[in-house]
């Protein structure tokens, strides 16, 4: 700081200026955004997402029946579906409401517009991936509940005081199953189909949208509707629709993670950033502009991205830690959760890019890596840095960034 | 000018540090302080550790002894004499409970030991079957201390209905039985390893690597007093995690008279340990004061601010009722106010004296699912 002041001290001012207003999110004003996610027509909001919180209801019952030993398989693939083995109606939830409903957590499982429509085979193959690990938490954890779990033999394990039911490798299905959803359902359905302009254009919208013609019954036109579906499986649970930040970590998918990565000082902002561009990209819907609508939604499907990639990372170097520590159940547990975040890479996106920021291949060779031999019982801290390293290449934050 | 300009540019610099959350990356090496490690880890061992096992140990297998003595004639003296030896050895458990490292860590004891509040209905699903495995990691709040509290406290209104109780179910009373024989067994597996090879290797360990013996008692000691003592005897009871007050929390809940003395215990056994006085209170030895006290001879701050701080934490605990649950009803701020206090001296010992010792915090909050 001493050296060479007068040349430096006015150069490294600007980068400071521009540092701080880089990293912390410049917002663009937009005359027309509003404060808050709050839109009207006629004075009555035009928001409503109310399928994407009935997913989310869904998938938190979903999740608490995974560690519940009384349930059969055939219990929870119902859960998974919401319809029995021949697409007959079925009553699985407690949360009465959702018996009602016909729509189902399965039926969306990597089932975008962008990455799937003309990828049945692929989206199959994650559907039914799914419905296996559903079906092995039945068959071969939960005959288990009181055995203690020992290499290549299913049972309990120690994590501090909690207790996790983990499979032969290490693995718990309940969490591969709950984090791979992150991607396949919220992360997929919100970045490569509602915000898709394959969606958000289909048909007539766009005509429809500049005349303000909304959907028969409704408030809403069809591409506002599409738009606020994708902040719907991110803020679906939120107490307040307008101010979603207020308490976020309100579910346990994707908004709990957010709220996560929000927590970790080296990417704090990020919910802000996300909600900041769902806001001016619907708010640019209502104006017709069309081009600031889809940089909006490319923030959001970089940030999201982000969120996936930071927390699968994150996964990874703290189960590292737990083995290098000894303290198995609790790496376990940690890797267990990395093993659906890396899943659900499958989902993410490159703004711009019409593909996944991941390969199927890419995506198979970590999981092999992780559950070659043994699976988590000798998986190496050397395998684990390894797989962190190749995700965070693909982003712009660093593993040792992810991993605290 | 250019001062103005340097100042300015450490104010924005600052600025972006603290709103964008930019770490310091920044590592400092290992100090070269020629502080005695070894002499420090001998009087912990020696004076704190090995005395504290000893004296639990031999509580415990009082208990045992009386738990057997009422399981073979359950009446009134025999269930008098039991509760007389619980109380004994709750407290001196409260007293190596912070010690979770070696053996003690490997067999999780103090998870074996006293997780609450205990779950009822499994012990009794345990009695009424006769079948439960104790080792198994869901089992953890089905056994120990709190267990013990339960079926000593728990299981009727009066006095002679749980004499009544245990009478008439033999199942029970091997219960009891098998929960006391449990807590001798791991206990004394610890201490065996205390008294034969670990002491050694628990001296000889004294450098400052993550692994050391040092930097992992310390972490121990931090854990213990963040999460047992602070959150779990106090916080969690008071409301402080969940908003409301969850009395049924609070510890020696059915006993309702050792909730504040167990607190007490295990928060002197806090600050002896921070002073280095030994369990049985007749010397004092190297300690983390002598320690800090060494690294800053001028100033001394930190380690009177702490013991200064234990002492008030005690005074507020003093004016706590007996029962948490009769203080948490009639006022829970008594309670709040305790917390608070303790959370003073988290700040102080994680934050300042971690610092001071340039050890690294080894254990994280929970993810909480």
């Amino acid at each position: 700081m001493n050296r060479n002041k007068n040349i430096n001290t006015i150069g490294l001012l600007l980068l400071g200026v521009a540092f701080t207003l880089g990293s912390c999110g410049d917002n663009e004003s937009e005359d027309n955004v509003p404060a808050t996610y709050e839109f009207l027509r006629n004075g009555e909001s035009t928001v409503s997402f109310s399928g994407q919180t009935t997913r989310i209801l869904m998938a938190e019952e979903l999740a608490t029946a995974l560690l519940d030993f009384d349930k059969s398989a055939t219990d929870l693939q119902e859960m998974f579906a919401n319809e029995d083995a021949t697409g007959g109606d079925v009553s699985p939830f407690v949360n009465e409401s959702l018996n009602s409903e016909t729509k189902s957590i399965r039926s969306k499982v990597a089932a975008s517009r962008d990455l799937f429509s003309t990828n049945a085979t692929g989206s199959a193959a994650i559907k039914t991936q799914m419905d296996q690990w559903i079906a092995a938490q039945v068959s071969d954890v939960f005959p288990n509940e009181n055995e203690l779990a020992e290499i290549g033999k299913a049972g309990q394990i120690a994590d501090g005081s909690s207790t996790r039911y983990i499979n032969g490798k290490g693995l718990e299905y309940n969490q591969a199953v709950t984090k791979t959803l992150i991607g396949a359902l919220m992360t997929d359905q919100i970045l490569n189909n509602y915000l898709s302009p394959a969606v958000l254009d289909e048909g007539t919208n766009i005509e429809d949208n500049n005349v303000s013609k909304v959907v028969e019954g409704k408030t809403y036109t069809n591409m506002e509707h599409k738009w606020d579906e994708a902040y719907g499986y991110l803020f679906g649970k939120s107490s307040s629709v307008a101010n979603p930040l207020a308490d976020l970590g309100a579910d346990n998918y994707l908004n709990k993670y957010l709220a996560r990565v929000e927590n970790d000082a080296d990417f704090s902002g990020i919910a802000q950033e996300i909600y900041d561009a769902f806001k001016s990209g619907r708010a640019a819907i209502v104006s017709e502009d069309y081009n600031t609508r889809d940089k909006q939604a490319d923030i959001i499907k970089e940030k999201i991205s982000d969120v996936i990639g930071i927390r699968a990372v994150y996964y990874l170097q703290q189960g590292k830690k737990g083995i290098e520590a000894g303290n198995l159940g609790t790496a376990f547990h940690d890797l267990s959760e990395g093993f659906g975040f890396i899943y659900s890479l499958r989902f993410t996106r490159d703004a711009g890019s019409d593909s996944s920021k991941f390969s199927d291949d890419e995506i198979e060779s970590f999981i092999s890596q992780l559950l070659e031999g043994d699976g988590f019982w000798d998986v190496t801290p050397a395998t684990l840095d390894g797989i962190s390293e190749s995700i965070a290449a693909k982003f712009n934050f660093t593993v040792a960034q992810a991993a605290e | 000018m250019k001062a103005l300009i340097s100042s300015f540019l450490i104010v924005l610099l600052v600025l972006s540090t603290q709103s964008c959350g930019e770490n310091d990356i920044s590592e400092i090496d290992i100090p070269n302080d020629n502080f005695d490690r070894g002499a420090l880890l001998t009087d912990i061992a020696d004076n704190v550790i090995i005395p504290g096992y000893i004296n639990y140990t031999t509580d415990l297998a009082n208990l045992d002894l009386m738990a057997n003595n009422f399981s073979t004639n359950p009446d009134a003296e025999t269930l008098f004499q039991l509760k007389l030896e619980f109380k004994n050895a709750y407290l001196s458990w409260q007293s190596v409970s912070m010690f979770e490292i070696g053996k003690a860590e490997a067999l999780a004891l103090r998870n074996n030991t006293n997780i609450y509040p205990t779950n009822t209905s499994e012990i009794e699903e345990n009695i009424s079957t006769g079948e439960y495995n104790l080792a198994l990691p869901s089992k953890i709040d089905e056994q120990g201390f709190p267990a013990l509290d339960y079926l000593l406290y728990g299981v009727a209104d009066t006095e002679e209905e749980i004499v009544k109780y245990h009478s008439e179910n033999e199942k029970a009373r091997n219960y009891l039985t098998d929960l006391t024989s449990r807590l001798v067994s791991l206990t004394n597996e610890v201490k065996e390893d205390w008294v034969g090879d670990y002491r050694a290797y628990f001296i000889e360990n004294d450098g400052s690597s993550a692994t050391s013996s040092l930097n992992k008692l310390v972490n121990d000691y931090i854990f213990y007093y963040e999460k047992f003592l602070r959150a779990g005897k106090i916080g969690i009871p008071a409301g402080v995690f969940s908003g409301n007050p969850l009395p049924n929390t609070a510890e020696g809940l059915y006993s309702e008279e050792y909730s504040k003395t167990l607190f007490l215990q295990g928060l002197n056994a806090a600050s002896d340990f921070f002073v280095g006085a030994s369990t049985n209170h007749d010397e004092i030895g190297e300690s983390l004061k002598s320690y800090l006290d060494y690294l800053d001879p001028d100033g001394n701050a930190l380690s009177e601010k702490i013991i200064t701080q234990f002492e008030e934490i005690k005074a507020k605990a003093n004016e706590l009722d007996d029962n948490f649950v009769t203080q948490i009803a009639s006022d829970n701020t008594k309670m709040l106010e305790t917390y608070d206090e303790l959370q003073k001296n988290v700040i102080l010992l994680k934050v300042d004296m971690l610092q001071a010792l340039n050890i690294k915090v080894d254990f994280v909050d929970a993810d909480g699912d």
